[in-house]
């Protein structure tokens, strides 16, 4: 096991792409969530009527414990971002027929996926990691002399925006792997992410008992729900994601899961 | 003891039938050239045994032993095109190689680079090599760590002739020392300097195979001139043993069965027969002239 991830080391230690474009990354999540809370917070220091209505609509958000709840949101939107770490290094493999001379030089398909699996577990770590950084950053500097009794009772969000990271990277391997080309699994993944899916999950709802939920990506969407105060936009709505939620870290388990296998069967299977 | 143990190996891509029940063996410290036109199998063959495609049926075993990743550690190949990382240099591609295969060490780096002649370039990215680098640094990867077993696919491709005698040399050099090569090419020229045995496809069929003595010479032809030909012609017509005679501008080329002739005794008939001979030889069939034969060209 050491000696993959040596190897993936040796693969990514001098390639320029990779660095700029996880150093990207490393600085859009902060970026992204200090959007947020800048929008926020100019909309709510003012002492005008207006100011005073978004106070009482958004409540906290940046505060504890409901920070790790809106950073896991905010962040979860962007997950195309990581995707294109993990879509680029495998359809690069395929495309430089780097993954066929690995094989040739002695690793077992199965060694070859597991690289891929640890590249996609570690970018997935740094992700969750950021954001964990991002919500006690945020949070500390938020500060107010209000005692907050359990400040940290909402960090479980973390770990699930880690899984839905995890999940996610996950499929974005698995579209990189059948399609093999960086650019079009790019395009389909973006396509897919924000129209297709969107499309689909809002049809399901609509007509189908809500079946859209169980969308590639929808089920892990779900671990990370909409802040807080949206509950006050549909109360029904909300409370039946919450009741749905510990589902759904099962079923996002088992996708994992299943993206994984499918991409061994198509490894094992295909010629190089 | 056999290095490699094909045994009827079928593939198709799709209605193409791209090896077809193949099945041979190759000895220990031969140097085995796979020969054949264009889409004959031959690179098909060697990405099967090398795990890079699937056969549709049929089995190989290296050394005896089915076929695993462990295995492929201890061989050296190099398969159709050069295949490395476009943004690591020689040393950093040949790092990536030794840490999956396990072959050789840090010293061991420079040493083939050395071999290959492309010490001056070692640190230049991949993506600036020509293609006679690319192809150099391939070798170099096959040959890391000293394997015992080399698997070459056109080694020669893309080098100028002084490369692609350096390699015909190196590959010599390696058959002394008790490795075992295997070598696909299509320079008939370069298999007749350097095999020992060789295993001929078309179109998927293996149509011969054996050593290049076996396979090249399958009758005796000799070779001989007189002042008169038709004279020469006329007389020897008698000689006993005698298959056919082909008449050249020249010579005349006498086929006899395989084994069966005796030099000295067709020089004594014609003296005998008061015929003098100018030119005299057992003449060795060429690679090419048996390699067009036997495809049909």
């Amino acid at each position: 096991m050491f000696s993959i991830l040596k190897t993936e080391w040796l693969k990514i230690k001098k390639y320029p792409a990779f660095w700029w474009i996880l150093g990207i990354t490393i600085l859009s999540y902060p970026g992204i969530n200090a959007l947020f809370y800048f929008i926020h917070k100019d909309m709510t220091r003012s002492k005008d009527m207006a100011a005073q209505i978004a106070t009482a609509v958004f409540g906290s958000p940046f505060t504890f414990p409901e920070v790790f709840k809106t950073v896991a949101f905010s962040s979860s939107l962007f997950m195309i971002i990581p995707a294109i770490l993990i879509i680029m290094l495998i359809c690069n493999e395929y495309t430089y027929k780097t993954n066929r001379q690995n094989i040739i030089d002695g690793w077992s398909r199965n060694n070859f996926l597991l690289g891929k699996f640890f590249s996609v577990l570690i970018v997935a770590t740094i992700t969750a990691g950021l954001a964990i950084i991002v919500s006690f950053a945020i949070g500390i500097i938020n500060k107010n002399s209000e005692t907050v009794v359990q400040p940290y009772n909402q960090f479980k969000y973390m770990i699930y925006f880690y899984l839905q990271t995890l999940s996610q990277l996950s499929f974005a391997f698995l579209l990189g792997l059948l399609l093999r080309r960086a650019f079009i699994t790019l395009g389909v993944f973006i396509f897919y992410s924000v129209i297709v899916e969107n499309i689909l999950e809002g049809l399901g709802r609509k007509y189908t008992n809500d079946l859209g939920r169980f969308l590639f990506l929808e089920i892990s969407n779900r671990l990370t729900p909409l802040p807080t105060f949206m509950s006050k936009f549909g109360e029904e709505r909300y409370n039946l994601l919450a009741s749905q939620f510990n589902q759904h870290i099962w079923l996002t388990l088992l996708y994992t899961l299943i993206f994984w296998l499918l991409s061994l069967w198509i490894i094992k299977k295909r010629d190089l | 003891m056999n290095i490699l143990e094909i045994k009827n190996l079928h593939k198709s891509y799709g209605k193409i039938k791209a090896l077809n029940g193949v099945s041979f063996s190759i000895p220990q410290g031969s140097v085995y050239g796979i020969l054949g036109p264009n889409g004959s199998g031959k690179t098909t063959l060697l990405s099967i045994i090398l795990n890079v495609l699937n056969a549709d049926s049929g089995e190989y075993f290296w050394m005896g032993k089915q076929p695993t990743a462990d295995l492929r550690k201890g061989i050296g190949s190099l398969l159709e095109t050069p295949n490395f990382y476009h943004y690591l240099s020689a040393v950093s591609n040949l790092q990536v190689v030794q840490s999956i295969s396990g072959r050789g060490n840090k010293n061991d780096i420079d040493t083939v680079l050395e071999q290959v002649k492309l010490t001056e370039r070692k640190n230049s990215k991949f993506s600036t090599y020509s293609l006679g680098m690319k192809q150099r640094l391939a070798i170099a990867s096959a040959l890391l760590g000293n394997p015992k077993v080399i698997v070459l696919d056109e080694p020669t491709n893309g080098l100028d002739p002084v490369g692609i005698a350096e390699i015909r040399e190196l590959i010599k050099l390696l058959s002394t020392k008790g490795h075992t090569i295997i070598m696909a090419s299509h320079l008939l020229d370069e298999v007749e300097k350097v095999c020992t045995h060789v295993a001929i496809l078309k179109t998927g069929n293996l149509i011969t195979n054996g050593t290049v003595e076996d396979v090249l010479v399958d009758e005796d032809v000799v070779e001989i001139a007189a002042e008169n030909n038709e004279a020469l012609f006329n007389i020897i017509q008698h000689f006993d043993g005698l298959k056919s005679i082909i008449t050249t501008s020249e010579t005349l080329q006498l086929h006899f069965v395989k084994g069966s002739s005796n030099t000295t005794s067709i020089n004594e008939f014609c003296f005998k027969n008061n015929i003098v001979l100018k030119y005299l030889s057992m003449k060795r069939k060429r690679l090419e002239e048996k390699f067009f034969e036997l495809t049909g060209n």
